[in-house]
């Protein structure tokens, strides 16, 4: 039972790291908490739906897996979609606050505003129903340990670690990825040194985006899609984001495994209706007991 | 202590007013009889509320048309609840101390029905014939003498279903079954009422986990109820929620014995979960009665309305108002205990068999008044009140084959009646 627990409780806990990351980079780099953030995995999520629907289905399953080929090709639709979204509501909402000088406080409300905008498009959009990208239902695999998992959850599983290194080298390797760090690090220094803020908060938009729709997609996969879904997975990827540091990546995933985890593992204490309030409870705790996170500086 | 004596003085006046209001009625009533409804016609309920108070006041053409209760013809006093508790209360209020209705029916809200009970009707002695509240509660207060045995109700409550679960897991020769349920009042009193009828018919089971509401995954619950190692699943649970639970059980490598509530008989949780995974599945459901007393009432509401008697409560709210009519006739006097007891007599199961209509109705009252026993079969068929009030109904066992719904097995009324009385309910 208690490794079952566990090997859910990473599964889960990628999803949100995926999702924490996006929240980090918001926090460091745009300077406000971005609770607008979770509807992007909504909109990337219904993007790839659209791109699912318009076809007619995923394809024959590919293997084990519960969906065909085809959804590689939604996941790009909902990639770009989604960073595209992310730009405009930038680009429409936060840059004319931004040049107003408008506080933290506004901009947080703003993005509360845009959530909900975002969130009842898809609403109007899709209906209440949750959707699937395949109504197949695939089977368990049995590990050893009585340990039950779905080959798309190792699949995502596989997919986090791969978008977690592509991140890495992007933030490190890129000239884009300096000035994003810079930023972060110093607004003021990075434009002395001949780095456009603007560029930087863009390319922020368009990584966090993708990540976004990312982890929208992997929840859709394995869970299913539900106009709420970014909703119910804001508070969740906050604490991630908060336990681990704000700004810090690293703290991001292992905040969001270690969510993932605690979660799963409280239904070994408490009823399984309450495993909703673990992540508060978490959250509470770390700025109770060290405000700046786990990773924070 | 002061609440206490409140009470006393509450419930002494209350006895007081009612000895007066019996002994004024009791030589010759004024006419015409005043009855009690209490029914939505507004809000979310009013679209159904309104053909179950037409109904309603069909019954009380058909009693006066036949003559009506002693001499006098019936008046039904209808009050609209909006679907709220506290407005059904202050409505059987005031039918009960303004209008001095001495029986109330109607009430469709299992919510406000149990707000009825226990704030108006059984502290004035005022007998209550729901027509739609299913809630095992009412069982419970009435188990737990809090009803008075003023509570009556021409619907049958969700036992029946918890029975049905239990014959459809029992003759697929499931021994311990695990349950998923829903985590609500009815959920959990359908779990303690499955428990005691599967005990009774040759099974334990294995456990139960309670599911919350509209959860985008159920796969905790679904592993916690994995490892219980069960042969069957029981799942009790609304549609959306149980197609997720039920592609999440199977998915995971649960057993595909699957015993489905009602809310899952849907051509859309066929779809969702997938035909083939199903073809061990069955589910269950109320049964349609039909018969002669059946269709006496479907004519009558055709003549009347000029169309089927479809929807949810018009042949329970018919059944609720003619039974509390011949009951005033039968009672000595028209008061609430006089009424409530007269219940119980017009449905003697060695009386004349009378059935609904102008004749039929015209036909008890006369055998009524001529002192001869009357059985009272209505629109929904044969009914007995149980000690609780409570009534039984049938009960249908459907599977699914080739990617349909087909029923499998009927569970009739008297099937059902000798399963409740060998489950000890």
């Amino acid at each position: 039972m208690i490794a079952q627990l566990v090997i859910d409780g990473l599964l889960t806990g990628a999803v949100i790291a995926l999702g924490a990351i996006g929240i980090t980079l918001g926090l460091a780099i745009l300077r406000f908490a971005n609770f607008g953030y979770a509807e992007l995995m909504t909109v990337g999520g219904y993007a790839a739906l659209t791109a699912v629907l318009a076809y007619g289905g995923t394809g024959a399953p590919l293997g084990p897996f519960s969906f065909g080929g085809f959804l590689a090709v939604a996941l790009a639709v909902g990639l770009v979609v989604t960073a595209l979204v992310a730009v405009a509501s930038d680009v429409v909402v936060f840059r004319p606050l931004r040049r107003r000088g408008a506080g933290p406080l506004v901009l947080i409300f703003a993005s509360f505003g845009l959530a909900l905008v975002l969130r009842h498009v898809v609403l109007l959009i899709f209906g209440t129903q949750p959707e699937y990208y395949s109504r197949e239902i695939q089977m368990a695999v049995l590990l050893p340990g009585d340990v039950r998992v779905m080959p798309d959850q190792l699949l995502v599983l596989a997919i986090t670690v791969l978008a977690l290194v592509a991140l890495w080298w992007l933030l490190n390797h890129t000239r884009m990825g300096l000035a994003m760090r810079a930023v972060a690090e110093n607004t003021p220094l990075a434009r002395a040194c001949a780095i456009d803020p603007e560029m930087a908060i863009r390319w922020t938009w368009i990584v966090s985006g993708a990540l976004g729709a990312l982890a929208g997609t992997l929840f859709g996969l394995t869970v299913q899609l539900r106009p709420e879904m970014g909703a119910n997975l804001l508070l969740p990827l906050f604490t991630a984001a908060v336990l681990g540091g704000v700004g810090s990546i690293p703290g991001a995933v292992i905040g969001g495994l270690l969510v993932g985890l605690a979660e799963n593992l409280s239904v070994l204490v408490l009823p399984t209706s309450y495993k909703a309030t673990v992540p508060f409870l978490i959250m509470l705790a770390c700025f109770l007991l060290r405000p700046k996170g786990l990773f924070g500086k | 202590m002061k609440t206490r004596f409140m009470l006393a003085a509450a419930s002494a006046l209350g006895l007081m007013l009612a000895g007066n209001a019996a002994m004024a009625q009791g030589a010759a009533p004024s006419c015409p009889i005043k009855l009690g409804a209490i029914i939505p016609l507004t809000g979310p309920q009013g679209p159904i509320g309104k053909p179950i108070a037409d109904t309603a006041q069909l019954a009380v053409e058909h009693v006066n048309a036949a003559g009506g209760v002693k001499g006098c013809p019936i008046e039904m006093v209808l009050r609209d609840d909006t679907g709220q508790p506290t407005l059904g209360v202050d409505a059987a209020r005031y039918l009960v101390d303004v209008q001095k209705v001495p029986a109330i029916v109607g009430v469709v809200g299992s919510g406000i029905a149990t707000a009825i009970v226990s704030a108006v009707t059984t502290s004035a002695k005022v007998p209550m014939v729901s027509c739609c509240a299913v809630t095992p509660t009412l069982t419970r207060l009435s188990e737990e003498g809090k009803t008075g045995g003023y509570f009556f109700r021409t619907i049958p409550t969700s036992r029946v279903f918890a029975v049905a679960h239990a014959v459809a897991a029992t003759d697929r020769g499931y021994k311990n079954p695990v349950v998923i349920y829903v985590n609500n009042d009815f959920g959990s009193a359908l779990l303690r009422d499955l428990e005691k009828a599967i005990g009774t018919l040759g099974g334990k089971i294995a456990g139960a986990i309670p599911y919350n509401e509209n959860q985008p995954s159920y796969r905790t619950e679904v592993n916690q109820a994995l490892a219980l190692k069960g042969d069957a699943l029981i799942l009790i649970a609304f549609s959306q929620d149980g197609a997720t639970l039920a592609r999440e059980w199977i998915s995971l490598g649960g057993t595909q014995n699957l015993v489905l509530h009602n809310t899952l008989r849907s051509q859309d949780f066929i779809s969702a979960v997938g035909a083939r995974f199903l073809t061990k599945a069955a589910g269950i459901d109320n049964a349609q009665v039909a018969g002669a007393s059946v269709d006496a009432f479907n004519a009558g509401f055709k003549a009347k309305f000029n169309r089927d008697p479809v929807g949810p409560g018009l042949h329970t709210v018919y059944d609720s108002a003619v039974v509390t009519a011949l009951a005033m006739q039968q009672a000595a006097t028209l008061d609430g205990t006089a009424i409530r007891d007269a219940l119980r007599q017009v449905q003697d199961p060695a009386g004349e068999v009378v059935v609904p209509g102008v004749e039929g109705i015209k036909k008890s009252l006369e055998a009524i008044k001529a002192g001869r026993k009357v059985r009272y079969v209505g629109a929904t068929g044969p009914f007995t009140f149980d000690k609780n009030g409570d009534v039984t109904g049938p009960a249908l066992v459907w599977k699914v084959e080739d990617g349909k719904l087909v029923t499998d097995k009927v569970i009739d009324l008297e099937q059902m009646t000798a399963l409740f009385k060998r489950i000890g309910y």
